[in-house]
């Protein structure tokens, strides 16, 4: 425990009010608070290599690497945080696979138009990255405000309050998610899923609507707005 | 004369660093045909040799629909067309190969066998592909089948056959097969030289005449799908007839060959009794078809671990694939193989997926790509659908 504690004071994590043991539980973590994010982009390591920040990274205790973190160019952390969110009973695979099968779909239904577009221009607008196209489904989708109940006088008022980044980014991906669960019977998930997010992609389509609705819906509950403090 | 002026001008500008580049004669090859090198104008077969090896051809879509009609080409390919809006095959170097020894043979001699083989997924089917339209181009006589898997394990309809005891038949399958010799040989079929040369009897009323053209053979098992496989074992044997009197040059292709050996299938006699390959009737018709006592003819046949089950999926040799009777059976042959793509072709294909807008460049793609598809061509195709 002594070597612990000479490491961490040398690396100034630890101050002298918070003990040992507040750093070593963290939740549900495999690791003590004070191990550091792994770096295992090779571009950023260069550049830790550059600055010399990467001596005083050297000898602290890091987390590894996640098993779905590579150095790859095409490694993406939202589409990442997506696969979690289509996963359910931790079958990763299974959710990458739908989720680039429907990266293919996006392809082929964008193709398709490009194909029958008759002039260069219109070829020219058209955007035929799937990852970009996901990009702005997502932040199309991202609602600033929503509602929460907030009990006064024994009423339960819907309050219109403000959404955090991370919160926002959740909504969008669950809300793209559900859209695209919402289907009959006999059409394939990772289908709707490319459907709705070049719809999402272009401002349209059920995920946008929905956002606008509640938008609209904490516009008219803005005069509850003053429950949100004391 | 000319040296001299040109050691006098080189000496006069050499300090502004001219280069020799400038007085030669040469034609600078223009910047937009550098960017096709992956491929090429050249949409005849018969005309491609070792020139055009990694580069793209296109099959123009006439071929295409008499060629490969319904599902002769894999669905995955097939699926890659539609969005591509094109039906481009790479000229590789299994294909360039045997349409040489094509073009070459003496088909005065007895027949001569070609397996191709390789590993899943590497291309064998497109290399047999690329060779179908070489001989539909050349006027042979093509005996295509493309699965014979689908015939083992997926067949639509059996019943017991009527003249071979213990025989079971497959008829539906049959006469799609004869509906799809029909449509790549509709040229061919017109000729009047190709007749029957002996009168069929089916039963006591129908039969089929002696001299009659073997265009009505074909209908007749298409329009009673009840002989329809008899019709097939017919049809085998007097294609070998009449190519060995020379009325015409035939080209059998069958893929997925090894699946006529492996001793079990789905096929099952009214009793619910599973049926080897060598009991279903038109095994014996291919078989015939892969002898090599005719001639005017070539023979390719492609052996394939996906025509086997999972578990049985050890090795891509043929040897192992066709067992100890399908190999006496097709031996001698010249064995052909298809490997995975080279340096050259994965640069190939990641520009023709790229000028097809199929994926998008990123730094170091070609490198990260070839080491996680392993340079095969299936995955390869499967790594990219995603990007």
């Amino acid at each position: 425990m002594a070597a612990l504690k000479g490491i961490l004071c040398k690396n100034q994590l630890l101050k002298s009010k918070i003990t040992i043991s507040h750093y070593i539980q963290n939740g549900m973590s495999q690791f003590p608070k004070y191990y550091i994010e792994p770096v295992y982009k090779k571009e950023e390591l260069k550049e830790l290599e550059k600055s010399g920040d990467i001596d005083r990274l050297a000898h602290l205790p890091t987390k590894p690497a996640s098993s779905d973190s590579t150095c790859s160019f095409k490694q993406d952390p939202d589409i990442n945080l997506f696969v979690n969110y289509v996963m359910k009973c931790g079958k990763k695979s299974l959710a990458r696979e739908l989720v680039e099968k429907s990266f293919e779909n996006i392809k082929r239904i964008q193709l398709e138009k490009y194909h029958k577009c008759e002039s260069e221009e219109e070829k020219n607008k058209l955007e035929l990255n799937p990852r970009v196209i996901f990009h702005n489904a997502v932040e199309n989708c991202k609602p600033l405000v929503e509602l929460t109940g907030v009990r006064r006088g024994g009423v339960k008022y819907q309050v219109p309050v403000p959404v955090a980044q991370r919160r926002s980014l959740f909504l969008s991906m669950k809300w793209l998610i559900a859209a695209a669960l919402e289907k009959d019977g006999k059409v394939r998930f990772t289908d709707q899923l490319a459907r709705e997010l070049v719809d999402a992609a272009h401002s349209k389509g059920k995920v946008v609507k929905k956002k606008q609705e509640l938008h609209k819906q904490c516009e008219a509950n803005r005069a509850y707005a003053h429950y949100r403090w004391n | 004369m000319l040296k001299t002026t040109v050691e006098i001008i080189l000496r006069s500008f050499n300090r502004k660093g001219l280069s020799s580049r400038y007085l030669s004669t040469a034609v600078q090859p223009r910047h937009d045909e550098k960017l096709e090198t992956f491929r090429t104008p050249e949409n005849d077969p018969s005309k491609h040799n070792s020139q055009h090896l990694a580069q793209f051809y296109r099959i123009p879509l006439e071929d295409k629909n008499a060629l490969f009609h319904q599902s002769a080409l894999p669905k995955s390919f097939e699926e890659q067309t539609k969005t591509f809006n094109e039906i481009c095959l790479m000229v590789r170097k299994p294909g360039i190969d045997i349409i040489n020894y094509l073009n070459t043979l003496d088909y005065t001699k007895p027949s001569v066998r070609f397996v191709l083989y390789g590993q899943k997924g590497s291309g064998k089917t497109l290399s047999l592909a690329h060779i179908l339209h070489y001989a539909y181009r050349n006027n042979y006589l093509l005996v295509h089948v493309p699965w014979v898997g689908n015939w083992m394990h997926r067949s639509k309809e059996f019943s017991n056959s009527e003249t071979q005891e213990g025989y079971v038949d497959i008829n539906l399958d049959a006469a799609a097969w004869l509906l799809h010799f029909k449509t790549q040989n509709v040229k061919l079929l017109k000729n009047t030289d190709l007749k029957l040369l002996e009168t069929i009897e089916w039963n006591s009323r129908e039969s089929t005449l002696k001299d009659a053209p073997l265009l009505e053979l074909v209908e007749h098992g298409i329009s009673r799908i009840k002989f329809a496989s008899r019709v097939v074992n017919i049809l085998a044997d007097q294609i070998k007839r009449l190519s060995s009197e020379g009325v015409c040059k035939t080209l059998v292709a069958i893929d997925g060959y090894n699946a006529f050996f492996y001793p079990s299938t789905k096929v099952y006699t009214e009793k619910r009794e599973m049926v080897p390959p060598s009991r279903i009737t038109v095994t014996e018709a291919f078989l015939n078809l892969t002898k090599f006592d005719w001639t005017n003819s070539a023979i390719v046949v492609t052996v394939d671990e996906l025509a086997v089950p999972d578990e049985n999926q050890i090795s891509y040799f043929p040897r192992y694939l066709l067992g100890k009777e399908g190999f006496n059976h097709i031996d001698p042959f010249i064995p052909v193989p298809v490997a995975n793509y080279s340096k050259k072709e994965l640069t190939s294909v990641i520009n023709y997926y790229i000028e097809r807008k199929w994926i998008q460049p990123y730094p170091g793609q070609e490198e990260e790509l070839s080491l996680l598809a392993n340079s095969n061509p299936y995955s390869l195709m499967k790594l990219c659908n995603s990007l």
